[in-house]
C-alpha cells in the first residue's frame, strides 16, 4: 500500500520461529531434624533472594466462632520477637532490605520474604524469628483486630472486592469455611482474643507442617547451614497429617446486592469447579481460557469489542487444595447490565457452539509460551513451588500440567466445560442499583431469590 | 559524606542503541537467561500534551492503537499474541504512551512486524464504529476505575490543588465523560498525525537476542516507515511552591475519613526529587514509617497511614501524605496529627536509622523492579525518552543512595514546608 507514513511498502507478517525447549527448574528438597521440608531453587544471576515458608493449616481448623484467627495470629507474627521486641523488629528487616507479606487461603498461610542476595544472611535469620520465636503481644492482637475490622468495612464499598466473595457465600454450602471470609467477618472478630491467638498458634504452627522454599543465586553461599541454624531450633508438639475437607455446594440461587446510586453493575457467575489434580483440569484452563480468559475468548469480544458494554470480562477457575470454583467477573453500564448478563449466559454455554480446534491451540500456546517469562525471577518460581507445596503437588507440577495441556482436544475440553459450567448449576450475584436493575432483570428471566445488602452476607 | 550509600551489587546490564535513519531510538539489553524477550515502545506522548476540552485523549487513543491496522484486524493484536503465547498491552499515563509484548523469544519479529504495522498505517484502518465502540470501552473503565469506587476521584483533586487550570497537569489522564464524548474521527487522525512518527518514539528489546540481530530486525521492520516533522519540545517552568493553603472538602459516601496532605515537587530528573523520595518513604513507607508509627500503631487514630511521589518530567511533580480515620477519629483531628508529624520531620529532620532502612528498602525495590524482563524494558524506554540516557538502568540506584542525610534534610525543610501545602479531605456521609 502507498501512504504519506510509508517510504516502501512494510515486510509481510512474518512466521514464528519455534519455541526453544523449556523446563521448570526442579529444586532440591529435603527435611531438617525437627521434620521441617525445605526446598532451593538455585538461580544464577539472580540479585534477590526469595523465600516463602508454607504452613499447612486448613482453614476449616479455626473455630467456628473465631474465624480469622490464622489471618491476625500471621499478621502479627512481624510485630516482634523474643530476640527483637517491638518495632525492633520491623526496624532490623527493613534496615537489611528485607520485605515480608504474607497470605492466608483455605489450606494454610504463606509467609514470604525478599532481600537482595548480599543481605541473604540477616534477612534470612530474621525470617526464621518471625516464624519459631513471634511475640504476638496483647496490644498488637487487638490493634489487629481492629485494623482488619477497619479493612471489611473498605471491602463493603469496592464492588469489584466483594461481589465474587458475594459469589463464593453463595457458591458453597454454610458448612464450608470456603464459603465465608478468609479473614474472619465482624461477629468472629468481636471474639478473638489474644490467649485465642496464643492458643492456635501454639496449636497449629509447627515445623512439621512447615516448608521452607527458597530461590536465588547461591553459587556463592550454600544457604542450608544457615536454614539449618536458624530454622532447626524451631520445635513444635508434633501434629498429625492435616485432613482438608472437600467443600459442598449450596442451590443455585440468584442473589442481588443493593447499591443505590452505583454507576455500574457487577455480575459474578460461577459454581463448583475442581482442583489442580483433578483429571479435567487441564481441559478446564483450556476451556475457560477461550471462553472468558483470553483477550479475544467468546465473552471479552463480543461484550466489550462488539457491545463496549464491558472494560473487560473474565473468567478464571478458582481452585483450592480439595475441590473449588470457577467464575465470570465484568461491571456493566447499569443500563446495559441485563442485556450484557443475558449475553454473557448465552456466550458461556457451549451447547450449540463447541470449543474449535483453533481456540484449544490458542490457549495451549498461551500457556506453554508464556511460562518461561513468569518463572524468570527467583519471585515467580518460589512463588509456583510455594503454592505447588501448599497445595499438595508435586514439585515438577508445572511441566506436568504442560505436557497435559498439549494433550488437549476441542472434544476433551468441550466435555469437560459442559460438566462444569452446566447453566442449571450456575448461580449468579449482581451487585448494583436494585431499582434501576430488577425489571430489566426479570425481563430476562432472572428474579431475584434475595435481594440483599452486601454487608448482609458478608457478616 | 554523612549516611550516604552504596549498592551492594555492581548493576551492569547491557545496554546498546541505535538510531534507525527515520529517528527511531532502539535500545537493546541481551539477556540469554531464558528464552523469552520483551519489547517495549514508548512515545513521547501522554495526557500533558493534550489540548482543551480534549482531555483523555492520548488513553483514548491508545485503546484505538488496538483497532487493527493495514494488515491487522481490529482487535487482532492482542489476539495475535496471545495466541502466539505472549501478553501485550499499553498503558498511557502522563508523560508517555507505552506499548508492549513479552513471551518466547521467537516471538520477536512478529510483535515487531505489528508495532510496525499500527505505526505504519494506523489511520486506514480508523473508522467512526470502532472510535465509537472504544469510547464506550474507555467510559466503562473508567466507570469501573474511578467512578465507581470510594475516593475514585482523589488524584483528579489532587492535581487541581497542586497545578493550576490548563497547566498540563491540571487534569487526570483518564479525562472527563463530556471530552470523550465530544473526540471525533478528524481529532485521532491529528492526534496520530502529530505524535506518532519514529522519530517521536523509543523501541527497546530485552531478552535472549544478540545486539546484530535486534538492530537487523529493527531495521527490517521499522525502516519502512517516514520520519515526519516532531511536535515542537513542549516545556513548562518549573512551578513555585504552593501558596495560599489551597483545600478541597468532599462529602461523600466513603467507608472513612481521609486527610491527604500534597506538595509540589520538582521535576523527576532532579536530585532534590530523588532526595524528597526518601523523606517520603521515611514519613509513610510501611511499618517502620514515622506516620504508620504515629497515627496506626502508637495512636489508633488511623487505619491507615502512607505516602507516595508522582514522578513527572514537565517541571514539576507531586508528593503527598494520607492518612484514613477510624470510626472515632474526626478529620479535622487526623489532618492536625499528619500536620504535626510532617513539623515534627522538619524540625528534627529523620533519624540515621530511618535513612538507613529507606535506602535499603529503595535498594530491594530497584533489584527487583529490574529482575523481570518486561519492567527492565519499561525502565530502558522510559530513562531515554524522559532522561536521554538508558544507561540510568545501571546507574539510578547509586544516584539515590549516594544523596546524604544533609541532602534529605535540607531538600525536606526547603520543600515540605507546611505552609506549601495543599489540603484535601473526604468527609464520610455513610
Amino acid at each position: 500500500m502507498s501512504s504519506d507514513f510509508l517510504l516502501r511498502p512494510l515486510p509481510e507478517r512474518p512466521a514464528l520461529s519455534e519455541a526453544a525447549p523449556w523446563q521448570y527448574p526442579l529444586p532440591t528438597d529435603r527435611y531438617l531434624d525437627n521434620g521441617m521440608r525445605v526446598v532451593v531453587h538455585h538461580l544464577p544471576g539472580q540479585h534477590i533472594v526469595s523465600g516463602c515458608v508454607v504452613v499447612e493449616l486448613p482453614l476449616s481448623s479455626e473455630p467456628r466462632h473465631l474465624e480469622g484467627i490464622a489471618t491476625i495470629t500471621a499478621r502479627c507474627m512481624d510485630e516482634g520477637t523474643a530476640t527483637h521486641p517491638g518495632t525492633g523488629y520491623a526496624e532490623e528487616l527493613a534496615s537489611e532490605g528485607a520485605a515480608l507479606s504474607l497470605a492466608v487461603g483455605q489450606a494454610g498461610l504463606q509467609v514470604f520474604l525478599d532481600a537482595p542476595v548480599s543481605r541473604m544472611d540477616r534477612a534470612l535469620a530474621l525470617f526464621a524469628e518471625a516464624l519459631v520465636r513471634p511475640t504476638l503481644a496483647a496490644e498488637d492482637i487487638e490493634r489487629h483486630v481492629d485494623l482488619r475490622l477497619a479493612e471489611i468495612e473498605q471491602l463493603l464499598s469496592r464492588p469489584t472486592s466483594f461481589t465474587p466473595i458475594l459469589l463464593r457465600a453463595v457458591v458453597f454450602e454454610p458448612t464450608n469455611r470456603a464459603q465465608r471470609l478468609i479473614g474472619g467477618n465482624r461477629a468472629c472478630l468481636a471474639n478473638i482474643r489474644p490467649d485465642d491467638v496464643w492458643a492456635f498458634h501454639g496449636t497449629h504452627l509447627d515445623p512439621t507442617r512447615a516448608t521452607l522454599v527458597l530461590g536465588g543465586d547461591f553459587s556463592r553461599n550454600d544457604p542450608m547451614p544457615l536454614i539449618e541454624s536458624v530454622f532447626g531450633p524451631w520445635r513444635g508438639i508434633g501434629l498429625p497429617p492435616a485432613a482438608h475437607p472437600m467443600p459442598t455446594p449450596g442451590p443455585p440461587r440468584i442473589v442481588l446486592a443493593d447499591r443505590p446510586g452505583a454507576v455500574q453493575a457487577n455480575i459474578a457467575l460461577g459454581g463448583i469447579g475442581p482442583d489442580r489434580l483433578d483429571p479435567d483440569w487441564a481441559d478446564l484452563k483450556v476451556a475457560t481460557h477461550a471462553v472468558g480468559g483470553a483477550f479475544w475468548s467468546r465473552l471479552n469480544r463480543v461484550l466489550r469489542e462488539e457491545r463496549g458494554f464491558t472494560y473487560g470480562i473474565s473468567m478464571g477457575m478458582l481452585p483450592f487444595r480439595r475441590g473449588g470454583a470457577f467464575n465470570v467477573a465484568s461491571s456493566f453500564r447499569t443500563d446495559v447490565a441485563a442485556a450484557a448478563l443475558d449475553e454473557a449466559r448465552g456466550l458461556m454455554s457451549l451447547e450449540d457452539a463447541p470449543l474449535t480446534a483453533d481456540e484449544v491451540t490458542d490457549a495451549v500456546s498461551y500457556a506453554t509460551g508464556l511460562a518461561p517469562l513468569g518463572f524468570a525471577t527467583a519471585r515467580g518460581v518460589v512463588d509456583q513451588t510455594a503454592s505447588n507445596v501448599l497445595n499438595g503437588l508435586p514439585l515438577g507440577h508445572v511441566n506436568d500440567h504442560l505436557a497435559r495441556l498439549r494433550a488437549v482436544t476441542p472434544e476433551s475440553a468441550t466435555r469437560a466445560y459442559t460438566v462444569m459450567a452446566d447453566p442449571a448449576r450456575i448461580s449468579i450475584v449482581v451487585a448494583g442499583d436494585a431499582e434501576l436493575l430488577l425489571d430489566p432483570l426479570s425481563d430476562i428471566g432472572l428474579v431475584p431469590d434475595e435481594v440483599v445488602h452486601p454487608e448482609d452476607i458478608v457478616g | 559524606m554523612q549516611g550516604m550509600a552504596r549498592p551492594s551489587v555492581h548493576l551492569d546490564y547491557p545496554v546498546h542503541e541505535r538510531t534507525l535513519d527515520n529517528g527511531l531510538r532502539v535500545v537493546v539489553s541481551p539477556d540469554p537467561a531464558t528464552p523469552s524477550v520483551a519489547v517495549n515502545i514508548w512515545y513521547d506522548v501522554g495526557s500533558r500534551h493534550e489540548v482543551s476540552r480534549r482531555t483523555g485523549f492520548a488513553h483514548l487513543f491508545e485503546h484505538l492503537m488496538f483497532q487493527g491496522s493495514a494488515h491487522v484486524e481490529p482487535a487482532q493484536h492482542i489476539a495475535i499474541l496471545e495466541a502466539a503465547g505472549a501478553r501485550a498491552n499499553a498503558t498511557t499515563s502522563f508523560d508517555r504512551t507505552n506499548y508492549y509484548e513479552s513471551g518466547p523469544a521467537g516471538l520477536l519479529d512478529l510483535a515487531l512486524w505489528l508495532e510496525a504495522d499500527r505505526l505504519g498505517t494506523l489511520p486506514t484502518a480508523l473508522d467512526q464504529a470502532n472510535l465509537d465502540n472504544q469510547r464506550e470501552v474507555v467510559k466503562e473503565e473508567k466507570r469501573q476505575r474511578y467512578d465507581n469506587v470510594p475516593y475514585g476521584d482523589t488524584l483528579q483533586h489532587l492535581l487541581a490543588l497542586a497545578f493550576p487550570a490548563g497547566h498540563p497537569y491540571s487534569h487526570p489522564t483518564i479525562g472527563s465523560m463530556e471530552d470523550l464524548d465530544a473526540a471525533s474521527l478528524d481529532d485521532v487522525r491529528t492526534f496520530f498525525e502529530t505524535h506518532y512518527m519514529p522519530n517521536n518514539a523509543v523501541l527497546t528489546i530485552v531478552g535472549d537476542v544478540t545486539p546484530d540481530q535486534a538492530w537487523a530486525r529493527a531495521e527490517r521492520y521499522f525502516s519502512p516507515i517516514a520520519a515526519r516533522t516532531q511536535p515542537p519540545r513542549r516545556t513548562t517552568p518549573p512551578l513555585p511552591a504552593l501558596t495560599g493553603s489551597p483545600r478541597t472538602e468532599l462529602e461523600q459516601p466513603v467507608p472513612s475519613d481521609a486527610v491527604y496532605l500534597c506538595w509540589r515537587l520538582p521535576a523527576m530528573d532532579s536530585r532534590a526529587y530523588d532526595a524528597l523520595r526518601l523523606a517520603f518513604d521515611v514519613l509513610g513507607d510501611g511499618q517502620t514509617s514515622r506516620l504508620y508509627r504515629a497515627l496506626v500503631r502508637d495512636s489508633d487514630l488511623a487505619e491507615s497511614a502512607d505516602s507516595g511521589t508522582l514522578g513527572l518530567i514537565d517541571g514539576t511533580s507531586l508528593g503527598f501524605v494520607v492518612a484514613r480515620a477510624r470510626d472515632e477519629t474526626t478529620a479535622e483531628q487526623l489532618e492536625a496529627a499528619l500536620r504535626e508529624h510532617v513539623a515534627l520531620f522538619l524540625a528534627e529532620g529523620p533519624t540515621a536509622d530511618e535513612l538507613t532502612r529507606a535506602r535499603a528498602q529503595h535498594e530491594r525495590v530497584t533489584l527487583q523492579n529490574l529482575a523481570a524482563l518486561a519492567n527492565r524494558a519499561d525502565l530502558l524506554s522510559g530513562y531515554t525518552v524522559l532522561c536521554d540516557n538508558p544507561e540510568l538502568v545501571n546507574q539510578r540506584l547509586a544516584q539515590v543512595l549516594g544523596l546524604t542525610d544533609t541532602d534529605v534534610v535540607l531538600t525536606s525543610q526547603y520543600l515540605l514546608r507546611l505552609e506549601n501545602c495543599a489540603t484535601l479531605v473526604y468527609h464520610s456521609t455513610l
